[in-house]
């Protein structure tokens, strides 16, 4: 996959979360980008179970099982500030075989969904950030194709980003990192995607419906 | 999905491989013998629970780029004392190459490690594999190892759905065609603690 950047777009004044996403995907119907099909991406977070803390006298860590409709047969697992494992989908069959050390987080299940945009060699991807019934955010993941060198492009990426986002733009992905020379790789989006909805579900939750 | 598997084997000496190979060449489908340098390491969670979790976590070191293997394996299943084959649920996973690293993050510890060398033929659903294990001398260096015994181990074993009980009969009349070469049998392993 080439370089992406995923960010949160805050929920325009005076407007709710759809309607803000029916803004953005307006403006990007009207630069000419066609589209095509949906796109969703769903995190579940676990933690170690109690029983197995003792022996390794560690602070139960949190791990994130998540999955991406543009990888249909992958599953990835990571921890925040460690390792990203890339899995297949039999990967979702272990954790049920682990449930006695790896217990899910309550009510934990956050997933991102929307349409999928493509705009000549960039791939942009608006969704609606829900947990449960309520929506609490919007996504907008940009690919640039043709690149996977984070260094070679961010630059062209954040202008093009800037032409439909306006001042909402983000600063450099933390994932960039100073390996601004690696190949850009799957892993990288997934552990934007934990971060983004990790802040989101810091975040108020924003008001579902009315004009305020 | 979790499949079962099902599982024979038995041993040959050193001298006796080359016949062997020669009549599973005979048996099995036509296709050009294959030959394995695997890795394998044995991870053991430990928990409350009496026994640890167990996953076993494999990597080809002849073959680049290919992905790691990691699988779990249930309790052989309580069944038909007379059936042919040690019967067990497994869940099979194709994964990245920082397999272990994510292990250790999730709290598993390495239990033993092993090289294991030989050859694999296929007959239909069936895999057989004639293969020496070396023990590694010092752990994490597959350079360095030595052989475990004079012989090698044979492995009979088939992937399926679970509750297809005819597959243990096709076992068993192909571990006859092999006999007295070598005798597989349904080995118990909690016969080997």
């Amino acid at each position: 996959m080439g370089v992406t950047c995923v960010s949160q777009m805050p929920v325009a004044e005076g407007k709710n979360v759809q309607q803000t996403v029916e803004l953005l995907t307006r403006k990007l119907e009207m630069l000419g980008a066609e589209k095509q099909g949906t796109f969703c991406v769903d995190c579940e977070t676990y933690h170690t179970a109690a029983s197995t803390l003792g022996s390794q006298g560690q602070a139960g860590k949190l791990m994130y099982v998540m999955h991406n409709s543009e990888y249909p047969l992958s599953c990835f697992a990571l921890f925040e500030n460690g390792p990203c494992l890339i899995a297949d989908t039999n990967f979702d069959v272990l954790m049920v075989k682990l449930k006695g050390f790896f217990q899910s987080a309550k009510a934990s299940k956050i997933e991102t969904r929307g349409t999928r945009y493509q705009y000549c060699d960039f791939l942009v991807k608006v969704g609606t950030v829900t947990m449960g019934p309520s929506a609490r955010g919007i996504s907008v993941e940009v690919e640039y194709g043709p690149c996977v060198v984070a260094n070679d492009c961010w630059n062209l990426l954040l202008e093009f980003l800037q032409s439909f986002l306006g001042s909402h733009i983000p600063g450099a992905p933390a994932v960039f990192g100073n390996r601004h020379d690696a190949v850009y790789s799957p892993a990288d989006t997934m552990v934007q995607y934990m971060e983004l909805f990790n802040k989101i579900r810091k975040q108020q939750q924003v008001p579902v419906s009315g004009i305020r | 999905m979790v499949t079962t598997t099902y599982h024979k084997a038995g041993s040959v000496l050193d001298h006796s491989l080359e016949s062997l190979i020669h009549r599973l060449r005979g048996l099995c489908d036509n296709m050009e013998p294959e030959t394995f340098l695997d890795h394998e390491m044995v991870f053991l969670l430990k928990g409350q629970q009496a026994s640890p979790f167990v996953l076993r976590a494999r990597r080809s070191m002849d073959r680049a780029g290919t992905p790691w293997h990691l699988r779990y394996l249930g309790q052989p299943e309580m069944g038909d004392k007379n059936r042919h084959a040690l019967v067990r649920n497994c869940v099979d996973i194709a994964t990245s190459e920082n397999l272990t690293d994510f292990l250790m993050e999730m709290g598993f510890r390495m239990d033993h490690e092993f090289v294991a060398k030989g050859h694999l033929f296929r007959k239909g659903i069936m895999k057989i594999m004639v293969y020496k294990i070396f023990r590694i001398l010092v752990p994490g260096n597959t350079e360095s190892t030595e052989a475990l015994s004079l012989s090698y181990l044979v492995e009979l074993s088939v992937v399926a759905p679970a509750g297809q009980d005819m597959v243990s009969d096709d076992m068993r009349n192909f571990a006859e065609q092999l006999k007295p070469l070598v005798h597989l049998e349904k080995i118990d392993p909690k016969r080997l603690m």
